[in-house]
Order: C-alpha cells, then structure tokens, then sequence
C-alpha cells in the first residue's frame, strides 16, 4: 500500500515522525517536565560531550557511574541494527548517552523535514554511516507561488558535505529543493554505488544533469522524477544510460517536459530486466507505448504518457492495444493519459480488475467514458482523478471501489467561479460505499456540511482530510450557514486523524472545535478562514501534536501569534502569509526564541509598509539563521 | 480596479442577506460590477465589520495604501503582491469578486493548463531554460529561473551530454578556457574510457590558441561560427548563442558556414 502511495507525490509521508527529528539535539521536549529550560544542545564530534538534554534523572544517574561495556554496545549496536522506524531510533537515541552514540553510528537512513533546520556539517558529524537520505526544502505554499523564487533550499551544500562524509551513500529522496546540474553531476561523481534517486516538486536542473545521473551511476536503481521542473537542454539523457544491462528498477520521467528519442528508450527497457516501474512523459504515443509494453510485461507500474497520437493512423495497421495491456498481467497501478484520446481508453480493461492504484488526474474523462472503467476496478485503493467524472463518476467509484483508501479529486478548471460537476452529493456518496477510506482530497465549488459530517461518521480510518471549496468564503449552500458544523465533525469524530485542511466560509468556532478535538492533527493548512486572533488561540493552545501549520489570508494578528510561543520549538514551521502581523511582534517573538529562525519575506524593499508583515515563515533551527538568504528575505 | 475589489460584486434581485449577530454572509450568484450605494452593509463603508480588532483596521490602511502604491510601482512581484493584498483586505464574509489571486485554489501550475492541453495535443512547448506549464490565470510573474546568470549552452565534440556554462562568472577568456576543461575533463575520459582508449584524464588545453587537441568555438547571435578569443570579452559575451568544443583538426570544416574574414584574417 505505502509502496503504491509513492508512486504519486506523497504531501504527507511522514506520518510516523515525532516532533523532532534529531531529537537528542532537540529543543525543549513536549513531554518532559523540565520544558520550561529548554534549549540546547551542541552536538559535538566526540561523543563523551554529547548530551541529551531531556530528563535529567537519565542523564544525572549516568555521568556518576563508569560504563564499562564495550560488550553491550556491540549487543545494542547488532539489536539497534533492527529498529528502521525514525520514531523508533529517535526514542532510543534519547535513553543514555551510550545508546545515542551507538543509535548515531547505526543510523542508516536519515530524515530531515526541513533543509533550514541544521546544517549539514552538523548531519555529517553526527551520523556517520548514512546510505539513504531525505531531505525537504521549500513550505508548501511555495507551490502555489506565494513564494518568490531564489528563495533557497539548495541542494549544493548538502551533496558537497556529503561528498565527503559519506562515499557510500546510495539514496537520496528530495522535496521541494533546488538542485543544479552541477549538484546531479557532484552527486553523480562522488557516490560510486548509488542507487537511488528521487526529486519531487524540484527544480532548477535539466536534462543534461539528469543526461550525468543516468551515465555515471552504474548501479542506478531508481530515477523517479516527480513533479519537478526540468529545463529541456535539449540532450538525449534516455541515450546516456550506460550499454549493458542497466540495474533499473525505476524510471518516472512524466514531469519531463522534453521529447525523448523513442528508440534509446526502446533498448534502454529491453536492458533492464528489473524494470517494475516506468512512467513516461506525453511526447510517448499510443503506439510506442504499444511497443514498450509488448517488451515488458514484467511492468507493475505504469505511467502511459500521452495516451494518444499525433497523426491519423491507418485502422488497418493500428496495433492492438488491449491485447499489449492483457499481457502485463502485473500491472497494479497505472497513471498518465497526458492527452488522451478517449476512444482508445478501453484498451485498459484487461488491467482493471488488477488495479490498486488508478490516476486519471491528466485525462479530461466524462461520466460515461468513466463508469466502464472503474466497474471493473474492485481491487482499487488509491484513486486521483479530475472532477470531470462528475458526482455520478464518484457514485460510480463509491459502488465498485470497496476498498479504497485514497481519494484525490482535482479540479479540470480551477477557477473560482467555474462550473462545479462534483459537489457534496459526490461526496456524501463516496463515503457511504467507501468505509475505509484513509485519505481525501477534493476540490469543488460547492458543499454541504451534511455531507461532511456524513463522511466523519462513515469513514472512521480518515487520518487525511482535504476539502478545498474553490470559492473563498463560500458557506454550506443549502442552508447558508458556515462550514462550522462540518469540519468540526470531522476533527470530533476522526480519532486518527492528522492531517486537516480547510476551506469555505469559517468561523472561530471552526477552529474552537480543531483546538479541542484535533488531538492528533500534525498539519493544518488554513485560507481565507476565521474572524478573530481568537481562532488561531484555539488552535495554538490546543492540537497537541501540531507541527506544521500553513495559514493565508485569515485575519490573525500578534496576539494570537505570541499565544503560540510556548509551542514553536516543537513545531516543524509555521507560515502566516497575508494576516495582520506586525513586524515588531515577529521581532519580539525572534528575540524571545534564539533557536527560531524568523523570516519576513517580502517583495523587494517595502518602505513605506514596514511594519507589515507580507509573508512570516518561521521554524526552528539548531545553527541559526541561513547564511544564503535573497535580499527579499529578512531574517528577524 | 485591481486596487479594490471589495465592493463589486451584487447584483440587487440576487441579494441574500442574513444578519446574524454581528456578521453578514452574502451570498451571490453572479458577480456583476454594482455601484457601490446599492451594497447594503452595517459597517462603515470601507466594507469593515463591527467587531474588527484595531489590528485588522490598522491592516486595512496599510493594504489600502499599498494597493494604491502598487499601481504606480512596477516591481517585479508586482502581481504577486497586489493579488496578495487585495485578497487580504475583506477577510471572512463578503465574497470578492473574481479577481485573481494569487494561488488560489492551490492547484500546483502543471495541473493548471489542462483546459488546453487536452483540446490541443500541442501542449505547452518548453521553452528553453524557462518555466513550463507555468499559468497565467493567477497574474503572477513570469519566472526565470536564471535571471542573473547568463547561461549559453556548451557542446564538445565525442560527448553526448551537453552542459551549460554560465559567462557571466568569468572575466576572460582564459577563466572561460579553464571552466570548460573543468566541465568536459571528466566526461571526456569516461567517453574515451567505454570506447576502448585508455581513459585516464588529461586536461583539455590549448582551446583557444589552436594548439591543443580541442578548440573553442562559438555560434554568434547571427549565426555565424567562430573561433573564440579574438574579440574583446565583452563583445564576445554579448554576442554569443551557444558553444561547442571541436577537434582542432576539424577546424576549417567547423567553421565553413558563415566563417568572419576577419577570423580568416586572424588564424593564418
């Protein structure tokens, strides 16, 4: 199931992740009794230093007595060996110094949320056996452009530390980073036995570095470019790939917004017999996709391209394309149709049955192209789509889908006023056929709070609850009233849930009920919500495990920014961008919490408007303030 | 009016109003530009409601002011922020016209041009080193990534990876010369090395004095092909499309299409 998830940008993959992710460094502990002397921790090199700045008890008993066990740690270090959960390891790291060194020199796989948290030396001198690392620059906000760009998140300084730290290293998995060619080719020269890479949502390579990647990591498993931006430079990368047999496990170049030459492609999947996974790029027609899959079968991912052609063909000659789909009897998951041509969407009955994961969020498909399709679909668990299906797509979705897990319903026109083909009859329908479903995100232009508070009561397993209701503002349209009621079901009666997005016309309430009943909610993304400092108190003195917080356009101002500040060394980041802060207060807020990093982005110099705070992006950070910020940025 | 799209949007026969306490909700169904004495509201006629804090009055000014300096700015993120403020101002209850805003609904770019795409297979062509995919809808700015670099792209001859060279990091040729054997050293050698020649890496020299194995060439913003050195750098940098590094021994062939006399002139 999580392997199907990561076939598709994942918003949310860290479900399992504490508070902190270097926690032995960590600044001020949710649970411990001693927050109050928070900060700390200098982690040095030599591991007699190290501290663990939590309960002093662990920490008092320890120093007072000889450790004698070289022993033990060789027992400890072949059982931490086991622990690959990073909740996991950070707890044990926690427990005495002598398991925090161990934990640090059996870590293999690293996590870091946010690039701006430490710096890479610190990473480097910590963790010494590091194979597999993550890492994720820009807010989410940045996505929709409420960021200028060249703001940061650079790759280069982390892949040059690592360069040298780490030889071995074989995965790196990137979000929302900027990345250069000259970081791929780095990267590409300095990891001998790499294996894997992943760039979603980044940018600022093109093809030439993607051309390095494939030609000098000879042991390249996994390319999965996801989302991203990459200039074309106009180079043959596919060509690149070395002449023998390739160890390719995976290969998503959908986002590549460049021709490729079919033929390099062609001999590229016939060398590499551990391809599973391939995801092609519109410039694929129907009939190469035809060839391809004709030589591999083994396929279980798919991603078709454009799913369409660019001439007439001649019908005589026109290949027989569900007969290529009915011998690939392995793919459970299939993506693309960038321009689908509809009459040819049959050919993918052969796969249906099979399928566990189905994105048609490219594909412009009406109810009636629709509902053959996704009859045949019960095995389906993750479902992305355009609202274009219609309420009576998703009906159709709700009879067959039984199992499905993930639902996400995007918006062919996303405009706010543009015609709204799904609504809360779609939804209301959704979750009465699909009771297990985990995840949702749905735009649409209208919306009822029954059907909201419906989903909550059938769908009990919801951990991820998205509703964008496209027009701001907008109340329950048939009773008039605010969206108060629904959402405020949803955080009471989804005891899992974590992950929680608003929209349509919201009052403090809202947020009264997100504060008292969001126990366990870690993101919350707020816009054009909310009349008072009052409800994002609520919010801030209540959702214990909140850590990243998103808010636009909601009339917040200092005061309900500095109820917060017991809060933020445990928080991830918090951005407020078009609120009613005041520069003064961010500053105040800076100067009370040395180990917060507050950024004030704004356009260019703001003279007459300086006390307005455009854009406040805040986060916590063990080595201070970044050193490569814009000029637009200010650092408070 | 981009300044202030608070008030424009009720139409009298669609009108429904429902006060209840201190809050209006309006809601309308088309939004149609009214005068503004036909908009019934409580507050006073900024459009605020009673029970706002000073802060968010405070807000107001700085937004309504801003909005009126950003019509006579032209600043790069000009659309960027306007749309910012101008959404800003009303908060909660009233409906704003459908004036952009800037990302909203959160749709990421790529997703937002399907209304084309699909009607036409052309798609939207990518443009060279620029944003792709990137919509207009939402009145931001257009985005180069490499606004300050000056980026020409750079071929050598016997490798199949292209890279670009950036020249507004160098102050002369020999800085130029140098980057490039930087760049093609390696890959050169791992060419040389899968052909069967022995691939040890050797520093590429001699590129701009006809010398070494290689030479420098470039394309000029007319076209023509010429060897590089022999202009002032700046002239070079001004006119230069793109680069390739040739065999020295294929130089007079290299440079047949549109050869400057004066490069004749030059190179004997």
């Amino acid at each position: 199931m999580t392997q199907d998830r990561s076939e598709m940008s994942e918003d949310d993959d860290d479900k399992q992740s504490p508070p902190l992710d270097l926690r032995s460094a960590a600044i001020a502990e949710p649970s411990s009794s001693s927050s109050s002397s928070s900060v700390v921790v200098v982690v040095d090199s030599t591991p007699n230093k190290s501290r663990n700045c939590i309960s002093s008890s662990s920490s008092g008993s320890l120093t007072s007595q000889p450790f004698p066990d070289h022993v033990l740690e060789n027992v400890l270090e072949n059982v931490l060996q086991f622990l690959d959960s990073r909740c996991d390891r950070n707890a044990a790291s926690l427990v005495c110094k002598s398991w925090w060194r161990v934990e640090a020199s059996t870590r293999s796989e690293v996590f870091i949320g946010n690039c701006y948290a430490l710096s890479p030396a610190r990473l480097t001198q910590r963790f010494k056996r590091v194979s597999s690392f993550v890492l994720k620059g820009k807010p989410r906000f940045a996505d929709f452009n409420l960021m200028p760009p060249d703001w940061g998140a650079n790759f280069a300084p982390w892949v040059s530390t690592m360069a040298k730290a780490y030889p071995w290293l074989e995965k790196v998995d990137l979000k929302r980073m900027f990345v250069t060619d000259d970081d791929l080719a780095l990267l590409a020269d300095s990891f001998p036995g790499f294996k894997e890479l992943i760039l979603v949502c980044c940018e600022g390579f093109g093809t030439s570095g993607i051309a390095i990647v494939a030609n000098k990591c000879r042991k390249l498993k996994v390319l999965d470019l996801i989302e991203s931006e990459v200039t074309d430079d106009e180079v043959d990368w596919i060509s690149c790939f070395p002449e023998d047999v390739t160890c390719l496990e995976s290969l998503a170049f959908d986002c590549v917004e460049a021709p490729i030459n079919f033929k390099a492609l062609e001999g590229l999947v016939a060398r590499s017999p551990f391809l599973k996974k391939l995801r092609l790029n519109r410039f694929v027609s129907l009939v190469e996709l035809h060839r391809l899959l004709l030589g591999a079968p083994q396929l279980t991912s798919l991603g078709t391209g454009s799913f369409s052609h660019d001439e007439e063909p001649q019908s005589e000659q026109e290949p027989d394309y569900a007969a290529a789909f009915s011998a690939c009897k392995s793919v459970v998951c299939l993506s693309g149709f960038r321009e689908l041509m509809p009459e040819y969407l049959p050919a993918i009955y052969p796969v249906c049955a099979n399928l566990t994961s189905l994105n048609f969020s490219y594909a412009n498909i009406s109810p009636d192209m629709f509902k053959p399709i996704i009859q045949n679909c019960h095995k389906l668990q993750v479902f992305w789509a355009l609202d274009s299906i219609c309420d009576e797509g998703l009906q159709a979705v709700a009879e067959t889908c039984k199992e499905l897990r993930e639902l996400r319903i995007f918006p062919f026109d996303p405009r706010e006023d543009s015609e709204g083909p799904v609504s809360e009859v779609g939804l209301q329908a959704i979750s009465e056929g699909c009771r297990k479903l985990e995840s949702i995100l749905y735009f649409c232009q209208r919306m009822t709070n029954a059907a909201v508070i419906a989903m909550s009561e059938n769908c009990p397993e919801l951990t991820v609850f998205r509703l964008c209701i496209m027009g701001r503002h907008r109340p329950d349209h048939v009773t008039g009233k605010p969206m108060d009621e629904g959402f405020g079901a949803i955080v009471k009666n989804c005891k899992k849930l974590t992950r929680l997005a608003v929209s349509g016309l919201l009052t403090d309430q809202a947020f009264r009920y997100m504060g008292e009943y969001g126990k366990l909610v870690r993101t919350l993304s707020v816009a054009f919500a909310g009349d008072s400092d009052m409800a994002l108190r609520h919010v801030l003195e209540g959702c214990p495990r909140l850590q990243k917080l998103e808010i636009r356009d909601s009339p917040f101002g200092d005061a309900a920014l500095r109820s917060g500040m017991h809060r933020y060394y445990n928080m991830r980041f918090v951005w407020m961008s078009a609120c009613s802060l005041s520069r003064g207060c961010c500053k105040d807020i800076a100067s009370a919490m040395p180990n917060l990093v507050v950024e004030v982005i704004g356009s260019d110099d703001d003279d007459e408007n300086r006390d307005y705070v455009e854009t406040l992006y805040m986060y916590r950070s063990l080595d201070g303030p970044r050193k490569d910020a814009p000029k637009f940025v200010a650092i408070l | 009016m981009e300044g202030c799209p608070r008030n424009r949007e009720i139409g009298p026969k669609l009108f429904d109003l429902i006060p209840q306490g201190r809050k209006w909700y309006q809601e309308d169904k088309n939004n149609i530009d009214q005068e503004k004495k036909l908009e019934l509201r409580l507050g006073p006629p900024g459009g605020d409601e009673e029970d706002r804090s000073a802060m968010k009055k405070k807000n107001n000014n700085y937004t309504e002011t801003r909005n009126i300096k950003m019509e006579s700015e032209d600043k790069s993120f000009q659309g960027f922020n306007s749309n910012h403020f101008s959404s800003s101002n009303k908060t909660s209850q009233k409906r704003t016209a459908p004036g952009p805003v800037v990302g909203w609904p959160p749709v990421r770019s790529f997703r937002k041009n399907l209304a084309s795409t699909s009607s036409s297979k052309l798609g939207n062509e990518s443009s060279h080193g620029g944003q792709i995919n990137k919509s207009n809808d939402d009145g931001e700015k257009q985005v180069e990534p490499k606004r300050e670099g000056m980026f020409v792209k750079i071929n050598m001859d016997g490798v199949p990876i292209g890279r670009k060279v950036d020249l507004n990091a160098y102050n002369s040729y020999e800085q130029l010369s140098f980057a490039v054997d930087k760049l093609f050293r390696g890959l050169l050698a791992a060419q040389r090395e899968s052909s069967g020649s022995e691939g040890e890496e050797k520093p590429i020299i001699g590129l701009l004095d006809g010398k070494g194995e290689f030479t420098l060439t470039y394309e000029d913003n007319e076209g023509d092909k010429m060897l590089v050195g022999d202009v002032p750098w700046q002239m070079f940098v001004s006119s230069v499309k793109r680069l390739r590094v040739i065999k020295s021994s294929e130089i007079s062939s290299a440079l047949t299409f549109g050869c400057s006399s004066k490069q004749e002139k030059m190179r004997h």
